[in-house]
């Protein structure tokens, strides 16, 4: 068995999960999955190789339909216009220790003290000015759905110019956020854990990872890149496409990247229209609860992958989707997003955070 | 050095990046060597421009000839920007017979007809190509040196390619070109590229044409024979069709060097037989952008590597049958063909 690289928080937060926690049957899971050492006692973790993860096998067959709503009313429209137009690179963070949403203020100085002293290093500095950063960290209320579900916390880094009288100018932007994560995972987690899988981030890659740095060392957290995969891809042009009657997607694009020497890539930009009949011919909807299968999601995709090669005689399988866009966001599959519509945030969050929770060792 | 004079130099400069700053004012030809190297190339931009200035100034140089140096930057580097292939039509009797000087002549008395200020300059290189640089003003305003039109034409040939040329500049320069060449008429050909060369290439046949009969021979001296003449000849045989197959659509050596192909789809919806789709009249309508570094070679490698199934659908070796790079695709209707020229609208 490899080696898991588990921050060295395990040593007082194993300790602690035992004091505190009744234990229940959750908690179990808990402590496998937090201490996979030799100390801890054999548990179901061993006995199930292969059962890598208890979200692993969680992986959903069906989805609720896109439904559009206006978040406005329940969020800060100021703070919902900063989430979209933006292009967002994406991470997964395991849960984080001791974070307290009353803290906000106070990690905000904590953290620009950080991002001046690491800037700092090795620099001999005037004693006395205050060069550099400003720090906001913001509760974004109402975009949590469940009551599991942590609030969502925006983090903005201004840099102060010295001299001038100007305001101070964001350079870096970033937020987490859990929107409908696994109820019965979010519950089994022990009471000082904390976990906002989806870290957003934009702005230059040094202050990422500084920022990264510090909730790593204060929160005892690990980031990771998060990547998206073709189904994921999939399912959100099946998403969108659905959501064309109630608001225009103006087009759906679709992106490959063909193996081949030189690589040679393909956009398909479908009419928005003609899509959804192809997405309506597939899709059935019932009146009650309308929910998306997987198989219909494939046969969408399959669709127009098969109405292209009729054309061009060109394989799509043997390449890589790449990109899904339409009006209401796109998604690339390293890990990039863009929000076109604050109305369809929610699905498109709901799908974020699960891919990120997937990535979450348990 | 009047004002503008100082203005256009100062965008040319910028333009150039630094390690070309010396290899374009040689091709330049407006300083003298010692004056070449008594300039600092690793200066700063702005204060190398001072210096700079102050050679022309030595040299009384003008307008005039900052655009030629802008002229010979681009000529050295046709790659800075999309250019478009327009093709000439019914050559009259005495279109063989045109001669640059003719056609330089030509080309200024019309489009001075037409536009009152328009500044021209034309260069032809050895390979035969006339390059010509068109500053457009119109009755009230001065030529804008600042976005010249270039426009680059094969003598004798029925191609011309341009960059940056203005709709309401079109009509001006379509009549001159058609009176200064003995055309009757002119269209855009659908092709377009930041590559002149790739664009001059394809259209002029200048690369490594397909002749079929030579590809067996050729081919089978490149295969080594499998060594286990089983499955792996199998394979061989298939990987085989394959390469054949991509270079009777693409060819065998170097293609030119196309980036983009482009592709509206106004078809019907043509998916698998149980969707309800396929028996609508109406269109799916699309469109296919195909990019890469090298175009036609990833198709051909997409064909061989069988990551596209053979033979290569017309729809692309029209590329290079046609010479062109975009397309507006429509159902065949009875008698006519399934590939509809492309006019843009």
């Amino acid at each position: 068995m490899a080696t898991v690289k588990w921050p060295h928080f395990f040593h007082f937060s194993a300790p602690h999960s035992v004091v505190n926690t009744p234990a229940h049957r959750p908690d179990t899971r808990r402590s496998k999955s937090y201490g996979r050492s030799c100390v801890e006692p054999p548990s179901l973790f061993w006995q199930t190789p292969g059962h890598l993860t208890t979200l692993g096998h969680r992986i959903p067959t069906s989805r609720r339909a896109a439904k559009s709503h206006n978040i406005t009313t329940k969020v800060d429209p100021e703070q919902v216009a900063l989430l979209i137009k933006n292009e967002w690179k994406l991470s997964h963070v395991t849960p984080l220790y001791r974070f307290r949403h009353t803290q906000l203020k106070l990690y905000s100085k904590h953290l620009a003290a950080f991002i001046i002293a690491e800037k700092q290093q090795g620099v001999a500095v005037e004693v006395g000015v205050e060069a550099g950063f400003k720090v906001t960290f913001s509760a974004v209320l109402g975009i949590a759905e469940t009551k599991e579900d942590a609030e969502t916390v925006f983090i903005q880094v201004h840099s102060k110019p010295l001299f001038s009288a100007d305001t101070p100018k964001a350079v870096w932007r970033g937020w987490l956020t859990c929107v409908n994560g696994d109820p019965e995972y979010l519950r089994s987690l022990p009471p000082d854990f904390v976990s906002l899988p989806l870290f957003c981030s934009s702005g230059p890659e040094y202050l990422t990872a500084l920022v990264k740095s510090w909730f790593e060392r204060t929160f005892d957290c690990s980031f990771g890149s998060l990547y998206l995969n073709s189904t994921m891809l999939n399912w959100l042009a099946a998403l969108w496409t659905g959501c064309h009657p109630t608001s225009n997607i103006r087009y759906l694009k679709l992106a490959w990247n063909m193996p081949s020497q030189p690589p040679l890539d393909i956009a398909y930009t479908v009419n928005p229209q003609d899509a959804w009949e192809l997405w309506n011919s597939i899709h059935t909807e019932d009146s009650t609860d309308d929910r998306i299968n997987i198989e219909e999601v494939q046969l969408f995709m399959n669709g127009l992958e098969i109405h292209f090669f009729r054309h061009f005689k060109i394989y799509l399988s043997a390449g890589t989707l790449t990109k899904v866009s339409t009006a209401l966001g796109s998604a690339h599959h390293d890990g990039k997003i863009k929000i076109g519509s604050s109305d369809y945030i929610t699905t498109l969050l709901t799908l974020l955070t699960e891919c990120a929770l997937m990535k979450t060792p348990v | 050095m009047d004002e503008q004079a100082r203005a256009i130099l100062q965008r040319v400069i910028r333009k150039i990046p630094n390690k070309k700053l010396q290899t374009a004012l040689r091709a330049w030809d407006h300083l003298s060597s010692e004056q070449l190297e008594s300039l600092d190339y690793a200066q700063p931009k702005w204060l190398f421009l001072e210096n700079l200035i102050s050679r022309c100034e030595e040299n009384r140089l003008s307008l005039k000839d900052v655009t030629k140096l802008e002229m010979a930057y681009y000529i050295d580097n046709p790659s800075k920007g999309t250019w478009h292939a327009y093709q000439l039509f019914q050559a009259e009797g005495d279109a063989v017979s045109v001669n640059f000087t003719q056609f330089r002549e030509q080309l200024k008395a019309h489009l001075k007809d037409v536009v009152r200020h328009v500044s021209v300059r034309t260069k032809k290189l050895e390979d035969g190509a006339v390059w010509i640089r068109i500053a457009w003003g119109d009755n009230f305003s001065k030529p804008n040196h600042l976005k010249p039109t270039y426009v680059v034409h094969y003598l004798q040939t029925s191609y011309v390619f341009v960059l940056n040329l203005m709709s309401k500049h079109k009509p001006f320069l379509y009549q001159a070109l058609l009176l200064s060449t003995r055309h009757v008429s002119i269209k855009e050909a659908q092709l377009s590229s930041r590559s002149l060369t790739a664009m001059r290439d394809l259209l002029m046949r200048q690369y490594q044409q397909v002749f079929p009969t030579n590809q067996e021979r050729t081919l089978k001296e490149r295969n080594a024979p499998p060594s286990h003449p089983s499955i792996e000849k199998e394979h061989a045989e298939c990987a085989e069709r394959r390469h054949q197959m991509a270079c009777e659509a693409f060819g065998d050596g170097v293609l030119p060097k196309l980036e983009t192909a482009v592709y509206k789809l106004e078809t019907k919806y043509r998916g698998n037989s149980n969707n309800t789709l396929n028996d609508k009249d109406e269109l799916f309508r699309g469109v296919v952008m195909f990019s890469s570094s090298n175009l036609l070679e990833s198709f051909r490698h997409c064909v061989s590597a069988g990551m596209a199934e053979g033979p290569v659908t017309p729809l692309l070796s029209s590329i290079t049958q046609k010479g062109r790079n975009s397309f507006v695709i429509t159902d065949k209707v009875p008698g006519a063909a399934s590939q509809t020229p492309a006019h843009k609208a």
